[in-house]
């Protein structure tokens, strides 16, 4: 095993890596701005200096020469290094800021520089508190500044492209968004224009930056000069609570963390996952954080002549209860989904079977072509493979059509069927349609009864992607039943921690009036006099696992694995 | 060391009406060391022609003096693939313009001169990088090219040797950085000239991640001339251990400025006083800033017997460069020539590494202020600071090239400084 040495501190390594990525792997500390270990590696910021030095060999006595204390002789490069570019050798001594003055002094004189152009506006700025700039130049940077002249000035306020926006003179020319376009996106919309401090990252003339991933460069940009052009100045960091949960859009499921200020989600942004992600998400994934917030159903509905109505939770289980048991088996369509959750469908099929009646089925939502073999695919929903796992029948769009036009009852589960086209309203318009519904959408409003359920954002759910990796999501906005001081697994923001319910961040406008399907299932099972046997989500789950393909499935697993893939064997019906 | 000066007869740009052209160049000998190279493959290896080259010590002439033959000895075994040389002629430093007189008057010579390195390094095809001012060079060299394919000296399968090369102008775009070899090699690909990372070094991967050699224009020129007469003859002419013919540009407060071909080794004074005739209007000496800008200038008392090789001006402070030397007279204010050069380092910093792309424009903006009469006395330690933290710190040399003239003009010739900065109203400051 060859052997490094930190800070006076050994270390083994094995093949080939970079001294900075093994700083970091470490848990140790190195500044950096430019380095990124999912991109290519430019060595362009210079933060990340350190001293390193080689033992001299001594190929006659095959040994390392030794001074007078017994220490081994050695070499140092006459300039300080870049970590991040520098590749670990046997023997390699490296000091850090930790033990090097010279370091210290050469991450000092880079923060020094690279403050002399930068705008010292971190109190207006979308990045503070969350800026690698700030946080190195408090940890790093010199006291003040010797600079005594006017700053650069360059182009604020640039749209880039639909979804960014760049204030030149923030960037730090780190060139991460250029790299990211040019080696993950691959579409090249981005380039450095202009040269030595005039420089700035730009499209070409007359283009607009709109790749599909493009806000992953607002991500990964060290400071605040790309900015998302929907969360601009709408929070600062430390206001919102960011909860693990993953992408509803599409069938990969991106590791994502939601970030809620008062119940809104105001962000999406990727979390790191190998398994399924990497570092990245597409921009439709995040621009679906609209979904949790806008348009929501909240208290269920009646229609009453051309309306709806609210109505009371109890009067929404006791018609749909009433609904099963007066009309014949042969007559109720019942509609699984693959937007909704595992539990929610297990559920649906739990209450089918309990009741012993009507026909279970879903229409998967794929586009062909609309995949890109990176992060975006065909299927447009998180949790086909969930549904397919779970054995549900899967049906085509033209036998639904067919079936609920003959229908008495149809029951819809968290599925747009009117909107994605897969049915008219009008072949809804003979039977009773119950829509459990989160949005209130085409399906929703054709409905005769709309039970509004919680979105990912509220509830516990399993979501299965197209490649048989089974995640979950954690609750992240209170609903009006549900209280995050009380729900110990519902993440706390600052404000959470320390507001008070009468603060004027917190309202209780935002808390929709909803609750999970599952558990609006198993009150109609209830009122049936059939209990589901499922209180909480674990229950549902715990059901689940039973099937084989979902066999030793559990929460704690999916949060500790960072999701679980599932051999992908559909259950015989 | 003294030179024979008066008697040397110019072997680059040689005293010969329309030499440019390849009948009269062919008429004087020329193509003669290239045929006899591919005619004479049995004697004339491949690695025989680097070792007479790298025996012939010729360095190379584009600043940092690195002997030519090992560097090609660098290039890796031909593995089937493609392998380049990027032929550097876009020499945009203040007082640095000796290539173009190649260009213009000797093309040929440095057109065999690269045929015969990419023989020597089995090359597939020579790009000659020409800086975009150079627009009628440009065309110049495209003719010169145009005519060696006709004459069936580049192509495929020349004079009947088995040896196939191809050889393309490029034309910069007025970026100095391009000058530099590794963005020189990212212009070349179409992309922003930003200097690479190294390692790897070109030989491993260059254009196209393929082995690429870069060289001077004037170092290839000099290729035919070691062959011709020998790497012995070669390694006698002028300074030992930077041997062979250079050309001097010469610019500045002389009577007669210009491009000299002479043997290396040439005393500073001999070049003024003798082959530029003398300072202009009679004017005393005050600095000399020896090959090109980003050497450190030396003062008039620092020249004395100092000789124009690597070594000499080493001992004295100062370095090589290109030989384009710039002479000053006493009536120089070597605060405006500083923020002159300053004002280009700005100018034309890539913008890649952060000590360049904001040191840069640090020190001009302070010598602006100091030029300007608003100077104090802290700012000229702020300057030699500022040098410090730029110095060795990024990927390529162009902030040591902006920091050397910033950090040895100061203190060379402080008192021109501080002149300036106790003129003004916080002199007491």
């Amino acid at each position: 095993m060859a052997e490094i040495f930190i800070d006076n501190e050994r270390f083994e390594y094995s093949g080939n890596v970079k001294v900075l990525q093994f700083i970091l792997d470490n848990g140790l500390e190195l500044p950096f701005f430019c380095y990124h270990p999912a991109l290519s590696i430019p060595a362009n910021c210079r933060q990340c200096y350190v001293e390193a030095g080689m033992p001299v060999f001594n190929k006659e006595t095959n040994s390392y020469e030794l001074d007078a204390d017994g220490e081994r002789v050695i070499r140092w490069f006459p300039k300080l290094m870049t970590a991040c570019s520098m590749d670990a050798a046997d023997g390699m001594v490296v000091k850090t800021h930790k033990t090097s003055e010279l370091v210290r002094r050469g991450q000092k004189d880079v923060l020094e520089f690279i403050l002399i152009n930068h705008p010292l506006d971190c109190p207006i700025c979308d990045q503070a508190g969350e800026c690698p700039l700030q946080i190195q130049t408090y940890k790093y940077g010199p006291e003040g500044s010797r600079f005594e002249h006017k700053k650069v000035h360059k182009p604020k306020r640039i749209q880039l492209g639909p979804r960014v926006i760049l204030d030149a003179e923030r960037c730090i020319n780190c060139t991460r968004c250029v790299r990211f376009t040019e080696e993950i996106s691959k579409t090249n919309q981005l380039s450095i224009v202009s040269r030595g401090d005039h420089n700035y990252p730009s499209t070409a003339p007359g283009r607009e930056f709109d790749d599909p991933y493009s806000l992953n460069t607002v991500d990964i940009c060290p400071v605040g000069a790309l900015t998302a052009a929907d969360f601009r100045f709408k929070a600062r960091v430390w206001e919102m609570a960011s909860t693990p949960s993953i992408d509803i859009t599409n069938g990969k499921g991106c590791s994502v963390d939601l970030w809620t200020r008062d119940n809104l989600v105001l962000r999406i942004t990727p979390r790191f996952n190998e398994a399924v992600n990497g570092h990245w998400m597409p921009d439709a994934g995040r621009t679906a954080y609209t979904v949790h917030n806008e348009n929501r159903v909240h208290k269920p509905h009646l229609k009453v002549d051309a309306g709806h109505v609210p109505t009371s939770w109890t009067n929404a289980v006791m018609t749909l209860a009433e609904k099963f048991a007066e009309t014949r088996s042969g007559d109720i369509l019942v509609l699984g989904s693959a937007h909704a959750s595992v539990e929610d469908n297990h559920a649906l099929a739990s209450l089918l079977s309990t009741l012993g009646k009507g026909r279970l089925a879903f229409v998967p939502h794929i586009i062909d072509g609309a995949g890109d073999g990176f992060l975006l695919t065909d299927d447009q929903a998180p949790n086909t493979s969930g549904v397919r796992l779970l054995g549900i029948e899967e049906a085509s769009a033209d036998d639904i059509a067919g079936a609920a036009k003959k229908a008495k009852l149809v029951v819809i589960l968290a599925d747009d069927l009117v909107g994605r086209g897969v049915l008219k309203a009008s072949d809804l318009a003979k039977a009773y349609v119950v829509a459990l519904a989160s949005n209130l959408h085409a399906t929703a409003q054709a409905a005769d009864l709309i039970v509004p359920v919680t979105t990912a954002a509220e509830h516990i759910g399993t979501y299965v992607n197209v490649d048989g990796r089974a995640q979950r999501t954690i609750p992240a906005k209170e609903t009006a039943h549900v209280d995050r001081r009380v729900n110990l697994e519902m993440s706390m923001g600052r404000l959470d921690h320390f507001g008070t319910r009468f603060d004027n961040w917190v309202s209780d406008r935002n808390r929709v009036d909803c609750i999970p399907a599952w558990q609006y299932l198993s009150q109609v099972a209830a009122e049936a006099c059939h209990d589901l046997g499922f209180a909480d989500a674990r229950d549902v789950l715990a059901s689940v696992a039973t099937y084989p393909a979902f066999a030793g499935l559990t929460y704690e697993r999916m949060d500790a694995e960072r999701g679980v893939t599932l051999t992908m064997e559909p259950i015989p019906a | 060391m003294s030179v024979d000066w008066k008697s040397y007869t110019p072997q680059l740009i040689p005293n010969i009406p329309d030499l440019h052209k390849i009948s009269v160049y062919e008429a004087n000998g020329g193509y003669a060391q290239y045929r006899k190279v591919l005619a004479e493959q049995t004697t004339w290896t491949p690695e025989a022609v680097t070792t007479e080259v790298k025996n012939s010590g010729l360095r190379g002439r584009g600043g940092a003096g690195f002997n030519t033959g090992l560097k090609w000895s660098f290039m890796p075994k031909p593995d089937g693939g493609p392998r380049y040389i990027a032929a550097n002629g876009d020499e945009s430093e203040p007082g640095t313009f000796k290539d173009r007189t190649i260009f213009e008057f000797n093309p040929h010579s440095f057109i065999e001169g690269a045929l015969i390195a990419a023989y020597a390094m089995r090359i597939t095809a020579v790009y000659v990088y020409i800086r975009g001012e150079y627009r009628s060079w440009i065309r110049m060299m495209e003719a010169a090219i145009a005519d060696a394919y006709k004459a069936g000296h580049i192509g495929s399968n020349i004079h009947g040797s088995g040896f196939s090369t191809d050889m393309y102008v490029h034309s910069g775009a007025g970026a100095y950085i391009c000058g530099e070899e590794s963005s020189l090699m990212e212009s070349l690909e179409g992309k922003r000239g930003y200097p690479r990372v190294k390692p790897p070094f070109p030989a491993q991967k260059g254009l196209w991640g393929r082995p690429t050699t870069i060289n001077n224009i004037e170092s290839l020129a000099n290729v035919p001339l070691i062959l011709q007469i020998g790497a012995q003859a070669y390694a006698n002419i002028g300074a030992k251990n930077h041997p062979g013919p250079l050309l001097y540009g010469i610019s500045g407060h002389v009577n007669k400025p210009g491009v000299y071909e002479f043997p290396s080794g040439m005393s500073i004074e001999t070049l003024i006083h003798d082959v530029c005739g003398g300072m202009r209007n009679g004017k005393k000496l005050k600095a000399v800033i020896p090959g090109g800008s980003s050497t450190p200038p030396l003062r008039a008392d620092q020249i004395s017997g100092v000789t124009m090789d690597s070594d000499s001006l080493r001992t004295a402070g100062s370095m090589l460069g290109t030989a384009g030397m710039v002479v000053m007279d006493e009536d120089t204010d070597m605060v405006d020539v500083l923020w002159r050069i300053s004002h280009f380092y700005h100018h034309e910093s890539c913008g890649q590494c952060t000590p360049c792309r904001e040191g840069t424009g640090w020190l001009e903006k302070t010598l602006h202020k100091i030029k300007r009469g608003d100077g104090e006395m802290r700012d000229l330690d702020l300057l030699l600071d500022l040098c410090t933290q730029m110095e060795g710190r990024t990927i390529c040399a162009l902030a040591d090239a902006a920091a050397w003239p910033v950090r040895y003009t100061v203190t060379r010739f402080r008192e021109d400084f501080e002149a300036r900065c106790k003129s003004t109203i916080y002199a007491l400051a």
